[in-house]
Parts: structure tokens; C-alpha cells; sequence
């Protein structure tokens, strides 16, 4: 069986007239000189691999959720079906009929809430899909904008291949899935942000697919591909997918009302409504099946339209109030739907298709297959190094703040400009009596506000951000390489930043001459900015949206500007919860303390009248300020820094717990909330309930 | 036949006996390109008619040109391309133009806070004639309901980012129920069914087919129409690259293109069939298929025409249409049209009430917004009382010791400075508000005047809730100086500085494109008013070209908190520095260590503060009143200069079509959401 199932999706391909690749090597049986780059080191390696298609078959499968309520409600109920290799299904389906949740179950990224009973074999096991095993391409395109098609598939490929693949191989690997994915015309164009024209949205999608590809797996999922696209790119995008099953994958896609050039390049169908089946079978067959069940497709008409239009029981809807206002002018009735409503056409074809060849021929191959005990994929996630990810990243993160204008380009300026305004107002400020104060709230409002505008990069952080958990989702690096890769290439546009502003300031005011001086005001704003930016990182993994992130920010530092001792001198703040936990957690405290040493120490002032005597910056700082002068004014600046490193692992952790905790709870409760109201009702302890836990963490942070 | 119900209740009506004729000739409607480049031709000698009864659909490929038919015909082209030709409505050629017709617009923009009834009753009301009663109102009101088949929601919230609503479908219907309460005669809708599923699509198809046959004359664009969608239509415009595929009955179009070689196969929807021959796209992806060489599984058998580019096809089907028999009756159709003259139809400017009932049905509508949506006003105070209570127990009981004169004017500075400062919070639900108020001015609903003047009614008692809680919690908790006048400047000046911010926030909106523009605009404005505003630096040691002159007393800032300072500590005393010294009176901190002179009282700087008030009103009002004069005008200049440019080159270059810039992020990008809405 199974060897002829090779032999003929080899000869489907060999019939199809593909030459040998590029890079002179032989070429595993069923596949594409596309597929096999990958898999030929393991076949040097002497494993036996042999067929490494994919064949996924699910029986019985029932998906229940439940709801807040305790309410249980079944999504799935029962279906039976297949995918093999060479072949490209599409789900089709109403909206609400379950195709997104037939989706998940296969590529086990159910939500927490959702229980599923059933079996679903992969090669004829049982196997937990975990991040990357098979690739998942969501139904949003989050890429970075600033990027060319190449740049982004190079770097994505940079990922995750393995290290000691040279680079030569690598290059091929990219450029080859470019001409697969049909991108070469786009692939120096930028991909285009908010404000950057790039490429279109087939485009767009395409590179998505062609991101997911790159590990050449043997399974491929994609939610709604078409959806959002005109008819040619639509077209497009089927073709390619149609092209990536022929060469020996497995492509399963939920389709949104297709247009009938899209249609026909189905091979398999699977038809839902409601959460059953209405029909699965080749795509081609599906119009006799319907005028079997006496819903002949009228001509000139789409099929596609006419089954959705038999299965949508909106339309009973839409004709039940098109009736009410009694507007209602359907001109001729040779259509059967307009004699009965869609939910009878439903119930009839439900019930034909169980009693169909099609469900006897699905049932008699699903076992076929699963008898038959196949290769065991591997993950496909990483094969880089933590190091390589790592340097990749950072690398393309720094690519990526070069070139987005409102990263830190548009920063830089405003910094360059407020900080001119600040240094004409203090210009030249003296040792004069007034002075004191002055430099005071000059001290204040550089590093108060100053640092607070860095709250304009965080839209440019919140895209990194989806774009992150996309990648994450599919387990393309860790946690790890993220966070320190997003620190080390902020640093540069940092340092770059504060160095230029802070010049400007220090000069243009005059403040404490010495280059040590100097130094330790510009490493401080660099700190203190830093410091701000990992707070809203922090932030961004917390809060669902945009605003939110602006004004939970926006409100933190406003409290910690209040308590840093400039507002209420730091003696007078009240003891219990402002002074004591509140001003020490607060970055401006130890900027403050640290700057009002740094500048005033030493400095000698003038007194109210000439005749009064001088008065000493160290007696100001005690008496006026209320500054600790035992500690070293470097003492403070270290502490600022120690804080970078706390939000960056407080970021980390953050990110660790939506991952992993969070789901987990969920999941918890939903399983409590059905015992409670089901009483004894078994839950079935099946592994594939334990879903990865990603898919709800992305779910909640976007909606 | 009339729609009896709705008709019934409705005798105040003019013009309801004769429909529009609606037929254009030879339009032609280019993209001068100054000295850049060639001038592109969007639309290219098109000749048509609409009549009434009947439902038209301008089709055709992204970029055909189809948006820019719709425009030249409803009289909303932008202001960069010249349009020549006539445009015949009823044999007189008229301008269309603010307010004359209904424009149902791609995007739904409705205030996510109110119900669907709600909505049409207010629009109602904002629009129809004063001197309507409340029973004809009302059943029109129910009729337009009915009519649309929004009964089943009619009591439900419309939705918002934060506010789960009716479905997309039900927002279009209620979008075109908006724009037919008034009855127009002639209603034109851009893309009505994009991102709608099946259903819904059809449903709102179907109920402009009900709109049409009450004698109404309806054009539509449409993009990739399913089979039933399709099958509604009754004549059809196919466009490509600006010209004229086919025009004439929908049933006929597949005749048409059987004729000139190009037979609908048996299982395809003749919609799909059409856009396939004609849209160039195709060619791309053939071209670019056989290029990454995977094309030998394409399905040749289906596709008759595969080997033929659609460029070619195109032309051929363009060239057919000229010579047909299609073209010659259009032709005729539009000759006689354009002949029959004499049906003055009254089309009525876009309100018909009066000022005032418009500014009363604002400032309610407004005020229902503003009471519904949490992050309007709601949060704002909730924030507010938490700051307050942060700042009142920081400063808790200040006392009069030497620290307590610079905490003092810490707090009082803290306050108007950075808690107005989160007035930007309200900025996203303002810019929501601002969209509605667009899209309703440029149907000509109501006045900039009246829109201004009912925004700052119904947002005086939050202000003033805001003000008060703030004042109260902060005036209580750090003991200012003790006397109800104090504590009414107090609240007074707190009142004016958020107002102020607040009008600042508007102009803000009104000037700049997007969200985060704002946010940062407005940021910045407001962190210049207040470094000057005499706290990080005494007013008088200011420098004075820039900073004191003109800023310092433009700034909101200086005013209040000079204000605050005489309020708070005129008249106390203080402990000086070092014990046994004489106490430090509060004139004497005020001028020598505040900087600050006594020369006029604190009301003065209170009415400052609202002087500053009315003048952002003013420029709010008069930026708004700007864009809308000065647009046209622009227009016109372009237009002449244009048409000196076209007399000097008697031809233009040859150039395939422009794209639409409207329709080229089918996909949206999320980016750009994120920006719109605080959603992502």
C-alpha cells in the first residue's frame, strides 16, 4: 500500500517534468529537488527513511468547548477523513461551520477551553504536533515591514537551518522557494509598513507561505489563504499551494467562498456545516453528489457559491426578515431552495452523505491508512544554534530600527529638538543664586520627560511584537534569543541618541565642567532611557492593546516622577508606601540623586544678597535637595543599570508565563467549570487535549 | 410601486413623482502629472444612462476604474484629476455636489455606541424638515427599519473596538438606511458588500434591489459578486483599464460575450467568468507561474482561453462593445435622455432642519456617546481620582514649614501640568467622533458651528465632574489654603486647564492624519507649554526672544499656575530656613522666590485661561471651515491649470491604467489598524 503510494505520487511528479536540482544531488524517491534539500543529510546519515510524506487521517473527531457559563457546546461532531501526500484539501463551510476548529484540531492548536475526543493518526500514529512539526500559515501576515521579500525569507532561513549547512546551500534553499512561491518580480521590493508602500497583499501572502515552506515540511496548514485578495491574486496564491501538494506534500487549507477559477483547483473537498459533514470527497465529484441529493448546481453558477448557498442557514435568516418587511421579489422558483429552507437542505444532506459512497469509501481508506504504521516526522522548529538565532536576530532587528523611520530615526530628532529647547531656556546657567533651582528642574525635566518620550518607539515594538509571536508560534527561536537580540541591537540607536542629545544639553546649559562630569550625565540619560524602553517591552507583553500600553505606561512613570524626589523632596515623601517601596523602585530617585551630585558637588553659588556668604553645592545638596552624599553618585548610576537587567528578565518571565501558565489555568478552569455542571461526565485524559499553549496566548493578545 | 408605509406618513415630501435619469457622454476623467511623468487617463470616453426602478453595477478588475466612475458620477472626485465630459441628470447638467446625493461609502463610519434605531432616529431628526411631526418621524424612523430588515437588532449597539455589535452586514444596512431617509432619488454605493460573507451580501443586495424598485435609481461598484449577488443585478458597467467592456442588461452580458468568442463554461458563475477574461492581473500570474516553471498541472481543459493573454481578450471584447448594437441603443437612450428635458426634480441641500434642532440633536447624540463609551469620559475620571488620591497623599496635610513653599508650588504645578496632561486619554473616542463628523459633513447633515458649539455643551458636565472630583480629593487631602473662594478658583482653574487641553486635542485631531500623529503632536505642544509655563523655570529668568515673549504668555501654563500661586499662597506664612528668622510671607515667596509679579490678581489669570479656551474653539472651528473652503478652491485652480496643460499637448502618451490608490490594501495592513483603532 504504502509503497504505492509513493510510486505514485514519484510518478505524478516525474510526469509533471521536473529536471534534477541545481546543487547536483540525488533525489530522494517523491520528491521535488524543492523538498529534498533538507531531507538528504539524514539519508547520509544512513537513517532509513524512506518515505517521509505525510499522511494524516482523523476518525470521529468531536470538538466541545466550553463556555464561560459552564455551558458545553460540540463545534466538531464526528467527522471522518483524510489527507495524503500530493493532494490539497479545502475546507469549505459557512462562517461559523467549524472549518478554523477543524483547522486547529488537525495541527493540534485547539484553545485551552476546546476537549477533543477521536483520533487523529499522523502516518498511522499517534502523534503530538508540537510548534513546527507542521507548518502553520495563520490568516494575518505580521512581517516586518521594513524588510525586502529575500531579506525576510533569507533571515527567517538563517533561523532556523542548521548551522553547518553552508551558507552557498542556504542561499540556494532561499532563492529556490522564492521561485516557487512566484515572488522573484518582488523579491527586492520592501514587504511595506504604515508608511512605506511595499508589496501587495498576495504578495504578502505568499511570502507568509513561502516563510512556512522553508523547512520543506511535509504538512502544511493554512487558515483562509485567499481571504482579502482579489480574484488573480487569490488564483495565485491556490495555484502555488496546488504546486507545493504536487510535489509530495500534504496541503490543507480552510477557503473562504472561492471564485470558480479557485475552485477547480481543489482535489479534495470537505464540506462542513455546522460542525458536520456535508461532504468529502474529491472536489471534482462534489457536483454530482449535490444533484444526487436533489440540489442540482443550476448552470452558470459556481459551484462553490451554489454548495455554500445550500449549507448557509443564514440565508433562512435573511429570507425570514426579507419576508417581514414584505419586500420580498424572488423572480422564479426553479431553484429547490426556494421551496424549503436551508436548514432542511442541510439536514438532507447530511443524511445523504452518511449513507453515501463517498463516507463508506472515506471510512474504508481512513483505516487503510492508519494501518500502515509510516516514518515519524520530526519537529521541524529550529536547527540553529541558540547563538546563530541569536546573532540572526539581532542582526535583522538592527535592520529593521535602521530603516523604520519611526523606530528611532523620528526619536533621534525629537530628542534633538527638545533637547535644543531645553538647552535655550537654562542656556548658560551660571552659579548665580536662581541657578540652583534651575538646575534643579533642569536635572528633572531632562530625565523626566525626556526619557517619557521614548514611549514613541513602542507601535514600532508592538509590531515586532506580533511578528515574534507568529515566529514563536511556529517555534522558529526562543524566548531567550529574542530578548537579548532586541537589547543588543536597540543599543546602538540608544547610545546614539542620548550621546547626541545629552551634548547638546550639557554644553548649551553649561553644566558641572570636567569630562567625568560629562560622562556621567550622558551614561545616565542612556540608562535611564534604556530603562523606559524594557518598562513598555515589559508593558507590550502585558496589555492587549495600543492605548492601553500608552496609558498603563504613561501612568507608571508619571508616579515615579512624582516620588523621585524633586516633586516632594525625597525626607518629606510620606513613609509608608510612597517613600519606602515607591521611590527606591523608581528609576528618576536614583537618576536624580545621582545627577544633583554629579553636578552640583564642588560647585560653589552665589547667595541671595552679595553681602550673605557663598553657599557650597554639598551644602545644598544635604540641606536643599535632601540628597544622601554618602553614597557615590556612581553607586546610583549602577543601580539604574541593575534595573535594565530586572525589567529585561521581568520581560522574559512575562513572556514565559502567557505562554505556558496562562493556557494551562485556562484550560484548568473550563475542565472544572464542565465537571462541576456535568457531574460524573468523563473527560477523555487524551494527550491531544493537552494543546500547545500559544495559540491561546496570541488568540487573547489580539483580540 | 411605492412603499404604502413608509409613503404614508411622509406628505411634506417634494419631488417623490418623478425618479432620475442619470446618463453621461463621452466622460473622460485624467491624472495630470506636471512636467512628472505622463498624465494618466482613468476613465476613458465612457457613455452611459441609469434609470429609475433599476439597480446598476459599475464592474471590473482592482484598478479599472471602476471607484473613479462612481466619483465623476456622484460629483466626489478628488481634487488632482480633471474630469471632462457631461453628466445629465434629468437632461440638465448640474454639479453634484456636498449633500445633493446619497453616497453610501465603503466603510461603515457610525458611533459605535448607539443602537441601530438610535442611529436613523438621530439622523432623522438632524436632516428632516423641523416642522415634521413626532408621529411622522417616528414612522418613518420604523419604516426605514422595516425596510432595511433591521428589526431583529434594531435595539442593539452598533459595537466598537471595545463593544461587541451587530454583524458587518447589518452595519451596511444601516449605513444605507441613513442615507435613504431623506429619499433621495438617485443613491450611489461604493463596494456595499466587501468583507461581507454570502449571506450577507446578498441580503444587502437584495434590499437595494427593494430600494430600486420604489422608483429609485441605484449604482453600485461591486468587486467579485457571488452567483446570487450577481443574479440581482439589472444592468451591468464593466470596466477595464477605463473603458467600456460592456454596458447594458446584466442578463445580456452573456450573450455579448458569447458572441465575441468568450462562452461562460457550464459551472462557472458569469461574474467570475467576466472579471477572469478582462482582468490583466492574470497575465502577471501566468506569466510568473510558467516563469518559476509550475504550470503543467494547470487545469487547460477548463480554462478555453489560457493560451490567450486577457490584454488581448480585452481589447477584443472593447472593440466589440464600439460596434455593437448595445453601444447604439445606449447611444440613442442617452441622445434621448438628454433631450427630454423639463423634470425639474427639487433636490433638496442635505439638511432641512433648523440650526437649533440640529445643535439640540447633537449635543444630545453627543452626549449619549459620551456616556456610553468608557474610554470617552468614564476612565478618564477613574484615572483622575487615582492620581489625585497618589498626589493628595504625597503631599497629605503640607503644613507651612520652608520645605512646604516648593512643595506647594510642586503640587499646584503637578496638577495643572501633568494630570491635564492625561486628558490625551480621551483622544481615540474623540478621533472616532471626528470620522462620523466628517462623513456627515460631507453629506452636508449639519454645520461646523453647530458640530463645535454641541461638542463643548455635551462635554461640560464631564469636564466639570472631572474638575471637581480632582479638586475636591487634592484641595481636601493636602490642605491648600483654607476658604470657599480659594477652593472655587481652585476648581475653576483646574476646570479651564483640562478644557483648554482638551480644545488643543481637537485642533490637534483636525490637523493631523493619524492616532499616533496626535499623540505625539500633541505631547510635544503640551511639554513646551509647560517648561515655560514658570515652573521648571522662573518666568522671569526665561530667556526673552522666544520662550517669554510669545510662549510664555500663549502658554495655558503660566496663566494657571501663576493663578494657583497667588490663590494658594497670598496672604500665609511660612517658616524660613534656618530657625529664629522672621516668617516669610506669601507676597514676599511669591516675588522673590517665584519670580513672579503681583501686578494683577489671580482672576485675571483665571480669565486668561479662558480667553486661551475660546481661541482654540475658534481655531478648531476655523481649521475645519478651511479645509472645506479651501479644497474647492484648489480645485478649481488645478483644474484651469490642467486644461492650459492639456491645450498645449494636444496628446497624451500612452499609458496602461493608473490603480486606484483606494483599493490597493484589499489586505489590510495591521499596522495600519493598529493605528486607527486602539485595538491591536
Amino acid at each position: 500500500m504504502r509503497n504505492s503510494e509513493a510510486t505514485h505520487v514519484g510518478m505524478e511528479i516525474e510526469a509533471s517534468g521536473r529536471g534534477s536540482s541545481g546543487n547536483g544531488t540525488t533525489t530522494l524517491p517523491g520528491l521535488s529537488p524543492l523538498s529534498e534539500t533538507l531531507w538528504r543529510e539524514k539519508a547520509n546519515n544512513a537513517e532509513i527513511i524512506g518515505d517521509v510524506s505525510a499522511r494524516l487521517t482523523w476518525k470521529d473527531l468531536t470538538v466541545m468547548v466550553t463556555l464561560s457559563n459552564g455551558e458545553t457546546q460540540n463545534v466538531l461532531e464526528g467527522l471522518t477523513g483524510y489527507a495524503e501526500p500530493g493532494t490539497f484539501t479545502a475546507l469549505m463551510g459557512p462562517s461559523g461551520s467549524g472549518k478554523s476548529t477543524l483547522l486547529d484540531a488537525l495541527s493540534s492548536r485547539l484553545a485551552a477551553n476546546a476537549f477533543l475526543s477521536g483520533t487523529i493518526l499522523l502516518n498511522g500514529r499517534k502523534e503530538k504536533l508540537s510548534f513546527g512539526t507542521a507548518a502553520y500559515v495563520t490568516q494575518d501576515d505580521n512581517l516586518i515591514g521594513t524588510l525586502t521579500v529575500r531579506e525576510t525569507i533569507s533571515y527567517s532561513a538563517r533561523l532556523r537551518l542548521p548551522d553547518k549547512m553552508p551558507w552557498s546551500d542556504k542561499r540556494a534553499l532561499v532563492e529556490s522557494t522564492i521561485v516557487a512561491m512566484g515572488l522573484q518580480d518582488c523579491a527586492d521590493t520592501v514587504i511595506g509598513n504604515w508608511h512605506l508602500r511595499g508589496i501587495s497583499g498576495g504578495e504578502k501572502r505568499r511570502v507568509s507561505i513561502a516563510l512556512e515552506i522553508l523547512m520543506r515540511p511535509r504538512l502544511l496548514f493554512l487558515d483562509e489563504p485567499t481571504s482579502g485578495l482579489d480574484s488573480a491574486s487569490a488564483f495565485f496564491v491556490t495555484q502555488t499551494l496546488r504546486a507545493l501538494a504536487r510535489d509530495g506534500r500534504t496541503v490543507i487549507a480552510s477557503i473562504h467562498q472561492p471564485s470558480s477559477e479557485v475552485f477547480e483547483l481543489f482535489d479534495q473537498l470537505y464540506l462542513l456545516s455546522g460542525g458536520k459533514t456535508v461532504y468529502f470527497g474529491q472536489a471534482s465529484e462534489a457536483y454530482e453528489f449535490f444533484a444526487q441529493a436533489g440540489f442540482p448546481c443550476p448552470a452558470l453558477r459556481n459551484p462553490s457559491d451554489h454548495f455554500l448557498r445550500c449549507i448557509n442557514s443564514d440565508f433562512d435568516k435573511v429570507k425570514a426578515t426579507l419576508k417581514g418587511s414584505m419586500k420580498l421579489r424572488f423572480e422564479g422558483s426553479d431553484d429547490p431552495l426556494d421551496r424549503i429552507t436551508t436548514a432542511e437542505a442541510i439536514r438532507t444532506l447530511i443524511d445523504y452523505y452518511r449513507t453515501s459512497q463517498h463516507s463508506y469509501a472515506a471510512r474504508e481508506k481512513v483505516d487503510n491508512i492508519s494501518k500502515v504504521k509510516g516514518t515519524v516526522l520530526e519537529a521541524g522548529g529550529s536547527e540553529a544554534s541558540f547563538l546563530m538565532q541569536s546573532y540572526t536576530l539581532t542582526k535583522r532587528s538592527f535592520t529593521n530600527m535602521s530603516r523604520d523611520f519611526g523606530y528611532y530615526w523620528l526619536r533621534l530628532v525629537i530628542y534633538i529638538v527638545v533637547t535644543v529647547c531645553i538647552g535655550t531656556i537654562y542656556l548658560n546657567v551660571g552659579t548665580g543664586y536662581n541657578s540652583i533651582l534651575a538646575r534643579g528642574s533642569c536635572a528633572s525635566f531632562v530625565f523626566g520627560f525626556v526619557t517619557f518620550m521614548s514611549i514613541g518607539g513602542f507601535p514600532s515594538f508592538v509590531e515586532d511584537m506580533k511578528v515574534f509571536q507568529r515566529e514563536r508560534l511556529n517555534g522558529h527561536y526562543g524566548v531567550t534569543a529574542f530578548v537579548l537580540s532586541n537589547t543588543l541591537s536597540a543599543m546602538p540607536f540608544l547610545i546614539l541618541i542620548t550621546f547626541l542629545s545629552g551634548t547638546i544639553c550639557y554644553f548649551m546649559v553649561r553644566l558641572h565642567p570636567g569630562f567625568w562630569h560629562y560622562l556621567f550625565f550622558v551614561l545616565c540619560l542612556y540608562a535611564s532611557v534604556t530603562v523606559v524602553e524594557s518598562l513598555m517591552m515589559a508593558i507590550a507583553s502585558i496589555v492587549p492593546n495600543f492605548l492601553m500600553g500608552i496609558i498603563i505606561g504613561a501612568g507608571i512613570q508619571g508616579i515615579f516622577m512624582l516620588v523621585s524626589g524633586y516633586f516632594r523632596l525625597p525626607h518629606d515623601i510620606p513613609k509608608p508606601v510612597w517613600r519606602y517601596p515607591m521611590s527606591y523602585i523608581s528609576f528618576h530617585f536614583w537618576a536624580l540623586q545621582g545627577q544633583y551630585q554629579n553636578d552640583l558637588r564642588g560647585l560653589i553659588f552665589d547667595n541671595q544678597t552679595p553681602d550673605l556668604p557663598k553657599i557650597p553645592g554639598e551644602y545644598i545638596l544635604e540641606k536643599v535637595f535632601q540628597i544622601d552624599v554618602n553614597r557615590s553618585k556612581w553607586i546610583d548610576l549602577s543601580v539604574i543599570f541593575s534595573m535594565i537587567v530586572i525589567y529585561r528578565i521581568i520581560f522574559f518571565i512575562m513572556i514565559k508565563i502567557n505562554e505556558d501558565v496562562t493556557p494551562w489555568v485556562r484550560g484548568y478552569m473550563a475542565r472544572r467549570r464542565m465537571q462541576q455542571k456535568s457531574g460524573t461526565q468523563h473527560i477523555a485524559p487524551d494527550v491531544l487535549t493537552q494543546s500547545p499553549s500559544l495559540r491561546t496566548f496570541v488568540s487573547s493578545h489580539t483580540k | 410601486m411605492m412603499n404604502m408605509e413608509i409613503e404614508g406618513g411622509s406628505s411634506g415630501y417634494s419631488g417623490l413623482d418623478r425618479g432620475s435619469f442619470l446618463a453621461w457622454e463621452d466622460l473622460r476623467v485624467v491624472l495630470p502629472n506636471f512636467g512628472k511623468g505622463p498624465t494618466k487617463r482613468l476613465l476613458n470616453g465612457l457613455n452611459g444612462y441609469a434609470e429609475p426602478g433599476r439597480i446598476m453595477a459599475i464592474m471590473g478588475p482592482s484598478g479599472s476604474g471602476k471607484s473613479t466612475l462612481l466619483d465623476a458620477l456622484a460629483g466626489r472626485l478628488s481634487k488632482n484629476v480633471v474630469m471632462t465630459g457631461n453628466v445629465l441628470l434629468n437632461g440638465k447638467k448640474k454639479s453634484l455636489g456636498y449633500g445633493g446625493v446619497a453616497y453610501v461609502t465603503q466603510e461603515d463610519v457610525l458611533l459605535g455606541t448607539l443602537t441601530v434605531k438610535e442611529t436613523i432616529r438621530y439622523s432623522a431628526q438632524l436632516r428632516l424638515p423641523t416642522r415634521m411631526s413626532k408621529e411622522e418621524l417616528n414612522s418613518i424612523v420604523e419604516g426605514t427599519i422595516i425596510e432595511m430588515g433591521l428589526q431583529e437588532c434594531a435595539d442593539r449597539l452598533i459595537g466598537n473596538w471595545h463593544l461587541r455589535g451587530i454583524s458587518g452586514g447589518e452595519k451596511k444596512r444601516l449605513s444605507i438606511g441613513l442615507e435613504i431617509l431623506t429619499r433621495p432619488r438617485l443613491l450611489f454605493l461604493d463596494e456595499p458588500t466587501s468583507g461581507l460573507d454570502s449571506a450577507s451580501a446578498f441580503f444587502v443586495v437584495q434590499t437595494l434591489r427593494n430600494v430600486a424598485r420604489d422608483g429609485r435609481t441605484v449604482i453600485s461598484s461591486i468587486h467579485q459578486p457571488s452567483s446570487e449577488v450577481f443574479a440581482l443585478f439589472d444592468d451591468l458597467f464593466l470596466l477595464s483599464g477605463g473603458q467600456t467592456v460592456y454596458f447594458g442588461e446584466a442578463t445580456m452580458a452573456l450573450e455579448f460575450f458569447a458572441e465575441a468568442g468568450f462562452p461562460c463554461p457550464r459551472k462557472r458563475n458569469p461574474s467570475d467568468h467576466f472579471l477572469r477574461c478582462i482582468n490583466s492581473d492574470f497575465d502577471i500570474v501566468t506569466a510568473t507561474l510558467k516563469g518559476s516553471q509550475r504550470i503543467p498541472d494547470v487545469p487547460n481543459s477548463s480554462d478555453p482561453f489560457m493560451n490567450l493573454a486577457t490584454a488581448e481578450i480585452k481589447a477584443r471584447l472593447v472593440e466589440k462593445y464600439k460596434r455593437s448594437t448595445y453601444a447604439r441603443s445606449a447611444k440613442d437612450r442617452i441622445q434621448e435622455l438628454s433631450t427630454d428635458e423639463g423634470f425639474e426634480t427639487a433636490t433638496q441641500s442635505g439638511s432641512q432642519a433648523s440650526w437649533w434642532k440640529q445643535l439640540s440633536t447633537l449635543t444630545r447624540r453627543s452626549f449619549m456617546n459620551m456616556c456610553r463609551d468608557v474610554g470617552y469620559y468614564w476612565l478618564r475620571i477613574i484615572i483622575y481620582i487615582i492620581v489625585s488620591i497618589c498626589v493628595g497623599t504625597i503631599y497629605f496635610d503640607v503644613g507651612y514649614s520652608y520645605t512646604s513653599i516648593l512643595a506647594r508650588g510642586a503640587c499646584g504645578a503637578f496638577i495643572s501640568g501633568f494630570m491635564t496632561f492625561m486628558s490625551i486619554g480621551g483622544f481615540p473616542s474623540f478621533v472616532e467622533e471626528m470620522k462620523v463628523f466628517y462623513r456627515e459633513r460631507l453629506n452636508g447633515y449639519y454645520g461646523v458651528a453647530a458640530y463645535i458649539l454641541a461638542n463643548f455643551l455635551s462635554s461640560f458636565p464631564f469636564l466639570v465632574a472631572v474638575a471637581l472630583t480632582t479638586s475636591t480629593i487634592t484641595y481636601n487631602m493636602v490642605k491648600f489654603r483654607p476658604g470657599i473662594m480659594h477652593y472655587v478658583f481652585f476648581t475653576l482653574n483646574i476646570y479651564s486647564c483640562i478644557s483648554v487641553i482638551e480644545s488643543l486635542m481637537m485642533v490637534v485631531a483636525s490637523l493631523v492624519p493619524n492616532f499616533l500623529m496626535g499623540i505625539i503632536t500633541g505631547a510635544g505642544v503640551i511639554g513646551i507649554m509647560m517648561m515655560t509655563s514658570g515652573f521648571f523655570r522662573l518666568l522671569s529668568d526665561l530667556p526673552k526672544p522666544v520662550w517669554r515673549y510669545p510662549i510664555s504668555y500663549i502658554s495655558y501654563g503660566s496663566w494657571a499656575i501663576q493663578g494657583s500661586y497667588k490663590n494658594d499662597l497670598l496672604g500665609l506664612e511660612f517658616d524660613p530656613l534656618i530657625p529664629g528668622d522672621p516668617k516669610l510671607s506669601g507676597d514676599y515667596i511669591i516675588t522673590h522666590m517665584l519670580g513672579i509679579e503681583l501686578d494683577h490678581s489671580k482672576w485675571w489669570d483665571l480669565a486668561a485661561l479662558f480667553i486661551i479656551l475660546i481661541c482654540y474653539r475658534l481655531l478648531f472651528f476655523t481649521v475645519l471651515k478651511f479645509k472645506e473652503r479651501a479644497s474647492p478652491l484648489f480645485q478649481t485652480l488645478y483644474a484651469k491649470r490642467t486644461i492650459q496643460q492639456l491645450e498645449k499637448r494636444p496628446s497624451f502618451r500612452k499609458m496602461p491604467s493608473f490603480p486606484s490608490q483606494r483599493h490597493q490594501p484589499l489586505h489590510s495592513l495591521s499596522s495600519q489598524d493598529g493605528l486607527n483603532s486602539p485595538l491591536h
